[in-house]
């Protein structure tokens, strides 16, 4: 694979990474997104292994591998079974309506850029101009959290977080070291199993798992 | 003589003449004869105008004219091109007074109405030859004060003038005062008060002293200009006072903020650093985007017009601002381009603004009403009026072949051409500047499809409608002039180069880069090429032969009533009104517009399944004026009522107060 | 061949065809769903029939719903003789892009104004919904616009396209793949396809373009049919040469414009079945949910012109 082909790939994952973060702003039904979901973490895959090939390391690659497993497959059965579970179908009613989320969204985006600035001028390769990306997945997930009244939402929304800061260290160093992504992986698997004991709970409970009916509760 | 002075001079005598006339003669006479009299006032104005473009200057000091500082005259390129505009203004206005203002003698016909009109266009004539601080406070406040009685013509017939009047007031004269503060602070540290002494010492200024003045002034400039958030008197004033006040205010005053902006900061103090002119264009993005939102929801034609004055100052605002970034980043190809734009754009929507104002005011005049929902079916009774509005707000709506296009087009082309390597604040201020223009000129278009489609055609909504006939002569030979102008400028705006060029030059900017080819404009630099006269030609040609050749291959029309779905005939009331036009547009943006509705349904008193009566109410509060000034005008209020403990009406009091100020004054003196 | 016959020729070329791309449009729903359909020459046999026929204009229309069809077709033919569909050179100077969508939107201000001069509730309702669907789309189209000619150094079309010809290298960019999204939903919405318009509903609460059309008949509903077609035939055929310009004649060669043009005409019918077949899946989203769309290709459009800047 000549490298320029590799390096066109490359920004065409990266795109689609993005896109599907929008998508996950877009949609309203929980299935759809998981598998949003589902899509980022391929792709996220598919960037770990492009990287991984570009550098000829087999470390790397095994790194994507076990990404691959994680977050194409791990995390989204689990949120499946969530989902299944507690049977929110949709979310009904964001904080910010989904135009202006969108809108908020681009801004993020021209944030993150603007932020990643200087990483983009030192970078020497074509991955390295990529990280804005990373950066503006980060912000949109956590714009998702923030404005999302579904608990399965908002945990979609960390898993955004999280899956925007594997690529941004992806992309910034060219593979990540082995024992890092795993350590960050392994916080998130614990994170999104509370979640869920705490999604179940909150459902067997008070029969809903809208969160602001838990601050009614404070109060 | 130079012709500069002598055009000048005709301009004030004859303004001065006109005003002196208007308390001379009988009340049948005095339109006709102030009408005229400024109409000329206003062509020697142009004259003037048009002999500084071509790049005499001309500087002149009458001493005597103005205690302590004299009056200092100076005309370069830049003031000719607003002298142009504000003089244009004035001819077509002179000339639609005769018939707006004849009649009974009231109102804008009044023997006070009709001496104020002239001083107020005379000042406003000089304030872009004053050539010194003190001469340009002097004929501002003029222009000022001037308007503001103008505005109150009507304030006997209904309360709205009044209060409109009152916001005038107070937000003129705070933003003079922040003139005040910011050009004799500018003054005091130049040591200068004439403008050719302050433009070569103000490069030794400290950064700091330049900042502050240069954001003294703009806050004066852009409130008077009807920038956002500064514009609550402008909805108002434009919407209450009479039309000819109205379109000298907002096609020419309005334009003078601008001026001043240019003058103090590109003239003045040189260009400045960068976050100057990111503060100008995130003043004019908010202006452009509020400003046509609140005119696509206005059902008022007058605050519709107004509203769409603000949404232009923000786009000319928006050029202004990205000229001094892109001149910093020094690519003077695109600042130059912004600037023309800029230049062009004032041009324009002084043309247009003028026209459509005119033509607010006739319809005013023939309905007795603002009210676009209880308009409709002008066209027949009014059909010159009707097509000279049309050809307004082709050119409002910024559509081809109007001739807002050509400078939305200049406008754009200036922002799609950051320079590669740009970097980062102007990578991503480009495309949002894009994206701004392109919202705020599609929501324009809504509006002014709204205006002319609720406003002109189908069936009359109400009487007072339906009752409506075609203004007088002298009227429609006014829309005839501006329409005439709006044309010129959509076809031929390649004339203006070379002038333009000298502009440029004077604003230290270089040319402009915009050549000009066979009836076409071409930029230098970039291959991006418009020819608006072959576009109209092609446009009203292909137009004519698809028309005839269909004509000709088929049958006559015939009349016949439109589907009714077999309920008997149409009335008004089905129609679609301009509130129910725009509520699509308002809905989408019910977060920025926060529109407050009242829905009253009416029971039968049988059965509660059964409605009886339903009210609708809806009214758009302008939320920046009640989140921003509410507090303050409250503030204001509360204080001027502690305050009035102060005066108790004891005339000991009074005195005691008189003695400790001076007491006061005389020891803060020795101290020092 | 001189450039005012090769515009003229390619104008009669557009007009000729459109019809039958939105026969085309027509028939591949029809063969998916299982039905027989109408001929692909069906909608010219329509408007031949409608030409013949007397048109008649309600009784409070004015001069306005007269003209809207004449401005309409003349907007759109002048698009077709300037736009590079058969050849990329420079027809009078070039046809710059913002002119290009100046001129669409000023047919579309025409009808607007037709049927809010009809006077009926469903004229209304249809230019209302019509103008906001417009307002909203122009933002995207003017970014794609920003990232099309950020490459080129110019707005405008024929050199767009001429650069894209000579170097397919630059038309697989990841910003200009953001670009033809951003494009495709704005040419959507421009042309009244599902999800934004429903080309085939005549019922009220749903109709956009259909409402403001309402009240016209025979030449006059002839020529508004004809010119929705032919700003079909318009955008498909900017979409296809702007991301695929293959095939576009670079001379004024007989040869080569022959060749040009069939390719062209495969092209749009190609992209025309390709759209009906996805309305075949697509549901009609509700008019509120339509700004929702439109954010999303205003947000595609935005990262096509980030990514001209950074990867340039």
């Amino acid at each position: 694979m000549s490298h320029d082909v590799s390096s066109q790939l490359l920004n065409l994952a990266c795109g689609l990474f993005l896109l599907t973060a929008l998508g996950v702003l877009w949609r309203r039904q929980v299935s759809a997104l998981v598998s949003l979901l589902t899509l980022q973490g391929a792709l996220l895959t598919t960037i770990a292994v492009l990287l991984a090939a570009e550098h000829h390391s087999a470390a790397a690659l095994a790194v994507a591998a076990g990404i691959g497993i994680l977050k194409a497959g791990i995390v989204p059965w689990m949120l499946r079974r969530v989902h299944r579970l507690v049977p929110d179908a949709r979310e009904t009613r964001p904080l910010v309506n989904i135009s202006a989320s969108i809108l908020a969204a681009a801004g993020l985006t021209l944030l993150g850029y603007a932020a990643a600035r200087p990483l983009v001028a030192a970078a020497s390769s074509a991955s390295g101009r990529a990280t804005p990306v990373g950066l503006a997945v980060v912000l949109i997930g956590f714009f998702l959290a923030a404005t999302r009244q579904r608990a399965i939402s908002q945990i979609i929304g960390v898993l955004l977080i999280d899956n925007g800061i594997a690529a941004v260290a992806f992309l910034a160093t060219g593979g990540v070291p082995l024992v890092v992504e795993l350590g960050v992986s392994a916080d998130l698997a614990l994170a999104v199993l509370v979640l869920q004991i705490l999604t179940n709970r909150l459902h067997a409970t008070f029969g809903s798992t809208d969160l602001d009916e838990l601050r009614e509760l404070h109060d | 003589m130079n012709p500069i002075a002598a055009g000048l001079a005709a301009t004030t005598g004859l303004a001065m003449c006109a005003s002196v006339a208007a308390i001379g003669t009988p009340s049948r006479w005095r339109a006709r004869v102030v009408g005229v009299l400024t109409a000329v006032s206003g062509t020697a104005g142009v004259a003037a105008g048009i002999a500084a473009v071509t790049g005499i200057g001309w500087r002149a000091e009458l001493p005597g004219v103005l205690p302590l500082a004299g009056l200092t005259l100076d005309a370069d390129a830049l003031s000719g091109w607003f002298l142009v505009i504000v003089g244009a203004v004035t001819t077509v206005v002179g000339i639609y007074t005769i018939g707006y203002a004849g009649g009974d003698g009231r109102g804008p016909g009044s023997g006070t109405s009709l001496t104020v009109l002239p001083v107020f266009t005379a000042a406003m004539a000089l304030v872009p030859v004053a050539g010194s601080v003190p001469t340009l406070l002097a004929v501002w406040e003029l222009m000022a004060v001037a308007s503001l009685l103008l505005v109150l013509t009507e304030h006997r017939h209904r309360a709205a003038v009044r209060s409109a009047g009152v916001w005038y007031a107070a937000m003129t004269q705070a933003g003079f005062v922040a003139l005040l503060v910011g050009l004799l602070w500018l003054a005091a540290a130049t040591g200068s008060v004439s403008f050719a002494g302050i433009r070569s010492a103000a490069g030794h200024l400290p950064a700091a002293v330049t900042g502050a003045v240069f954001l003294l002034c703009l806050a004066g400039f852009a409130s008077k200009a009807g920038a956002v958030p500064l514009h609550p008197w402008l909805p108002r004033a434009h919407a209450e006072a009479p039309s000819h006040v109205s379109m000298l205010m907002s096609a020419a005053m309005v334009k003078l903020g601008v001026y001043g902006i240019l003058r103090v900061g590109f003239d003045l103090l040189g260009g400045g650093p960068r976050w100057w002119w990111l503060v100008v264009a995130a003043l004019g993005a908010l202006s452009a985007l509020y400003g046509i939102m609140q005119a696509a929801v206005a059902g008022d034609l007058k605050r519709l017009l107004a509203f769409s004055t603000s949404e232009n100052i923000g786009l000319i605002l928006l050029g202004i601002g990205f000229t001094g970034v892109l001149a910093h980043a020094g690519n003077t190809l695109a600042a130059g381009l912004a600037m023309t734009a800029v230049l062009l754009h004032t041009v324009n929507h002084a043309a247009f603004k003028t026209l459509l104002f005119a033509g607010a005011g006739s319809v005013v005049r023939a309905t007795g009403t603002r009210h676009l929902d209880q308009l409709g079916g002008l066209v027949r009774p009014m059909p010159v009026t009707t097509a000279f509005v049309a050809t307004g707000a082709l050119a409002a709506a910024a559509l081809p072949p109007g001739n807002g296009f050509v400078s939305e087009w200049l406008l754009l082309q200036a922002f799609l051409h950051p320079g590669q390597g740009a970097d980062t604040a102007l990578t991503i201020a480009a495309p949002l500047a894009v994206a701004v223009v392109a919202l705020t000129t599609g929501v324009a278009v809504v509006t002014f499809v709204k205006a002319v489609g609720t406003g002109f055609l189908a069936r009359p909504r109400s009487d007072c409608a339906a009752r409506a006939v075609e203004s007088p002569a002298s009227m429609l030979t006014a829309m005839g002039v501006a329409a005439a102008g709006c044309v010129a400028l959509a076809v031929v705006p390649a004339l203006a180069t070379p002038a333009l060029t000298r502009v440029l030059a004077g604003l230290q900017l270089g040319g402009t880069p915009v050549n000009r080819e066979v009836l076409g404009l071409h930029l230098a630099g970039t291959a991006a090429s418009v020819r608006p006269l072959w576009l109209a030609v092609g446009i009203v040609a292909v137009t004519g032969t698809v028309a005839v050749t269909a004509r000709s291959l088929g049958r006559a029309r015939r009349r016949a009533i439109a589907w009714d779905c077999g309920d008997g005939p149409l009335t008004a009331r089905m129609e679609y009104t301009a509130t129910s036009f725009a509520e699509p547009l308002q809905r989408v943006f019910d977060d920025v517009l926060a529109p407050e509705r009242d829905i009253d349904v009416t029971h039968d008193t049988e059965s509660a399944y059964h409605v009886a009566a339903i009210r609708y109410h809806q009214q758009i509060p302008d939320r920046i004026e009640n989140r921003l000034y509410r507090p303050v005008v409250d503030t204001v209020a509360a204080v001027g009522t502690r305050a009035r403990a102060l005066a108790s009406g004891s005339v000991h009091r009074y005195l005691a107060y008189m003695l400790v100020a001076l007491v006061v004054v005389l020891v803060a003196g020795v101290i020092r | 061949m001189t450039p005012w016959l090769v515009a003229v020729a390619q104008a009669a070329l557009l007009a000729l065809a459109a019809p039958l791309v939105v026969g085309v449009t027509r028939a591949v729903p029809a063969r998916l769903a299982g039905r027989a359909g109408g001929r692909i020459a069906q909608p010219w046999r329509d408007l031949c029939k409608q030409l013949r026929k007397q048109p008649t204009s309600p009784a409070d229309a004015s001069m306005f719903f007269v003209a809207a069809p004449a401005v309409m077709m003349a907007t759109s033919l002048i698009v077709a003789a300037t736009g590079p569909f058969i050849a990329a050179t420079s027809l009078f100077g070039g046809a710059d892009l913002i002119v290009v969508v100046g001129l669409l939107l000023l047919g579309t201000v025409a009808l607007a104004l037709a049927g809010l001069d009809t006077g009926t509730a469903f004229g209304g309702m249809g230019a209302s919904r019509a103008m906001v669907i417009a307002a909203l789309v122009e933002p995207t189209l003017l970014l794609a616009v920003f990232a099309l000619s950020f490459r080129v150094g110019s707005t405008d079309l024929s050199r767009i396209v001429a650069a894209g010809a000579t170097e397919p290298a630059r038309v697989f960019t990841p910003a200009s793949l953001l670009a033809a999204a951003a494009l495709a939903i704005a040419t959507l919405a421009e042309t009244g396809r599902i999800p934004v318009d429903n080309p085939a509903t005549h019922l009220e609460l749903t109709m956009v373009h259909e409402a403001m059309v309402l009240e016209y008949s025979g030449r006059d509903l002839a020529l508004v049919e004809w010119a929705a077609a032919l700003r079909l035939s318009i955008l498909l055929g900017l979409l296809a040469n702007l991301f695929a310009p293959w095939g576009v004649a670079t001379s004024l060669d007989p040869m080569w414009l022959a060749v040009g043009a069939a390719v062209f005409i495969g092209k749009v019918c190609g992209l025309a079945a390709l759209l009906s077949a996805g309305e075949v899946w697509t549901a009609k989203l509700r008019l509120f949910r339509v700004p929702e769309l439109l954010a999303g290709s205003f947000f595609l459009g935005l990262l096509a012109v980030l990514a001209s800047a950074i990867l340039a």
